[in-house]
């Protein structure tokens, strides 16, 4: 059943521009966007792994050289791919659940956004052509700063103006170290630079190699949302709404992890490679933890804590060992649930509040002690709290650089769970357990269902992969054990 | 007493980086939090020199340990410079790139 596998990228890239055309039907556009969302955890499911080849064009052996070119478009499917793409089908499906179930009227282009991000990121994990990997960044870059403008949220249009701004300065400079390498070997197909690369025909050392390394890891500081553009980062997941910043983050990840994968096949032969993303990566979560201690928006503070987890995945790619690997690829996996538990649960007290300042809220507990109990565990499996998700990832990690003899990071990373945890001890006295301000006014309404319903969902999910770890991590053990 | 005074000056700081609003106590618990989590996380991150050489890793994290804890309180500086300015962004994405640049024209030798 291989001929799924592009139907992962069909399905949601068609489901978008069919509701953008359609969209004035209100009632068949929202039955017709559910029905798709619906679709996009099960296809991945049901798919058996393997490569599709677009056009046809298998492989062709070259007799003299015994070299196999890739003349397609390539889309690998793995156990890696398939995880990840379930988890973002449905994850778009809560977000496009909790949408449809908000709005009276619903709004064809913010679905159109919603189903095209999703259809870049599954595209991006899949493919095996860098260039093609870099058109579906941009749509994707195009599609988060639509998400963000399209919310009703103040200054969200500069902010998405700001985020296109810097889009402009990251994703050419990318172009330029992808063109340098198509220079350098004469193909964008990952499997081919790889294999010229291995086999000598690319000097390692060559000034334009290096140079290729240098301008693609620019550009995938921002697209991941690493310093210097964690600022940006952050704050566009605390103008989208809540529900879109659930989506944003995990496009963030998916984004992140699927250039890594690439680069790391392609320049792991570079020591300065892995170096570079260690650094980057505990300047991530340095900065991103320290800041998330002095926000009063709780929004923005959710939004800073993802870019600091963001470095525990750039941690595990960074020390670069089969266990160490298949600890950042489990840590993405969680953060992508548990940062959306709480962008989605946070969400539901601004809905009831109106509220995003937290020196001004107070006693939330007893409006709403669902959703502050539901939280509360995602705060604590973000932090690494057993015998949660994040626990199980955060102890592979520091597992992984005691390994590699570097017991210096495993005290930062025990350093920055705890620093994690002191920002939700924080934050949940402030809003839930102390006195509810005299001039709080809590508006009567309960937490929508749908909201409720997504967020059982997901925590379903951290509490299961904390106890039982092994359903994924064998797999992407497994899949990581392949490129290296 | 002299750094006992600078330790206290640093908490009145704390609350011209919650202004306007007021400033409570757990807001200022968790500036002196991120103000300690920093000192410590940025010495310590110093220590992986070792690995180039311990001499300088000594004193690398020596000399950052006494700029970093004479120039406290750090964190309103660093929340200035990381605000929503689209000058600071640009500034920083362009500093950036100059490290990347240095790395790959001096790390490009550890090939």
């Amino acid at each position: 059943m291989n001929e799924l596998i592009p139907l992962m990228v069909i399905v949601p890239l068609m489901a978008a521009l069919i509701i953008s055309a359609f969209s004035k039907f209100n009632k068949a556009t929202k039955i017709f966007a559910f029905v798709v969302a619906i679709c996009l955890p099960l296809i991945p499911i049901l798919s058996n792994y393997g490569l599709h080849y677009f056009g046809g064009y298998a492989p062709i052996l070259d007799n003299v050289t015994n070299v196999v070119y890739h003349p397609a478009i390539t889309y690998s499917f793995t156990f890696l791919q398939q995880i990840f793409i379930a988890m973002i089908g449905l994850l778009t499906f809560l977000v496009i659940f909790i949408y449809l179930t908000k709005y009276r009227e619903v709004s064809g282009p913010y679905l159109f956004l919603l189903f095209l991000g999703t259809a870049a990121v599954t595209a991006m994990l899949l493919t095996d052509d860098i260039f093609h990997m870099f058109v579906f960044f941009e749509i994707l870059a195009l599609a988060q700063v639509g998400i963000v403008a399209a919310s009703s949220i103040d200054y969200s249009y500069e902010m998405a103006l700001k985020y296109m701004i810097l889009g402009s300065i990251g994703s050419p400079i990318m172009l330029l170290g992808i063109g340098f390498l198509l220079a350098l070997t004469g193909s964008v197909n990952i499997t081919d630079i790889v294999a010229a690369v291995h086999n000598g025909l690319v000097d390692a050392s060559s000034p334009v190699f290096l140079t290729s390394l240098g301008l693609i890891f620019f550009g995938w500081l921002y697209a991941s949302g690493l310093p210097p553009f964690h600022t940006i980062k952050s704050g566009i997941y605390s103008k989208a709404e809540p529900h879109g910043a659930a989506l944003l983050q995990s496009f963030t990840v998916i984004s992140m992890i699927s250039i890594v994968l690439i680069m790391f096949r392609i320049y792991s032969s570079l020591p300065i490679f892995e170096v570079l993303i260690v650094f980057f990566s505990i300047l991530a979560m340095i900065l991103g933890v320290s800041l998330a201690l002095t926000q009063t928006d709780f929004r923005r503070m959710i939004g800073f804590l993802a870019v600091g987890e963001l470095g525990f995945i750039g941690l595990g790619i960074g020390l670069g060992t089969q266990y160490a690997i298949t600890a950042g690829l489990f840590q993405a996996l969680n953060e992508i649930i548990i940062t959306a538990l709480l962008f989605i649960g946070f969400g539901a007290i601004v809905d009831a509040t109106n509220e995003v300042d937290t020196r001004k809220l107070g006693g939330l507990l007893a409006y709403h002690p669902k959703v502050s109990l539901m939280l509360l565990i995602a705060g604590l499996a973000m932090a690494g709290v057993p015998p949660l998700s994040g626990f199980q990832s955060k102890l592979m990690l520091v597992q992984a650089s005691l390994n590699c003899g570097f017991p210096e990071i495993s005290i930062l990373a025990i350093m920055v769970s705890i620093a994690t945890f002191v920002v939700f001890v924080k934050t949940f006295y402030v809003m839930f357990l102390r006195p509810k301000p005299q001039d709080l006014e809590v508006e009567g309404k309960d937490v929508p269902r749908a909201m409720i319903f997504a967020m059982g969902v997901l925590l379903l999910l951290v509490i299961v992969l904390g106890i039982f770890p092994d359903v994924v991590v064998n797999g992407i053990s497994n899949f990581v054990g392949g490129i290296l | 007493m002299k750094l006992y005074d600078q330790i206290f000056d640093v908490v009145k700081q704390f609350k011209k980086l919650f202004s306007p609003g007021p400033v409570t106590n757990a807001d200022v618990s968790g500036s002196i939090t991120a103000e300690i989590f920093l000192i410590v996380s940025l010495i310590l991150a110093t220590v992986l020199l070792r690995h180039v050489s311990v001499l300088l890793a000594g004193l690398v994290a020596l000399i950052l340990a006494i700029v970093l804890i004479s120039n406290i309180p750090l964190i309103p500086k660093f929340k200035i410079e990381q605000e929503d300015s689209l000058e600071k962004m640009l500034f920083y994405a362009v500093v950036t790139l100059s490290i990347i640049v240095v790395f790959m024209y001096w790390g490009g030798t550890l090939v």
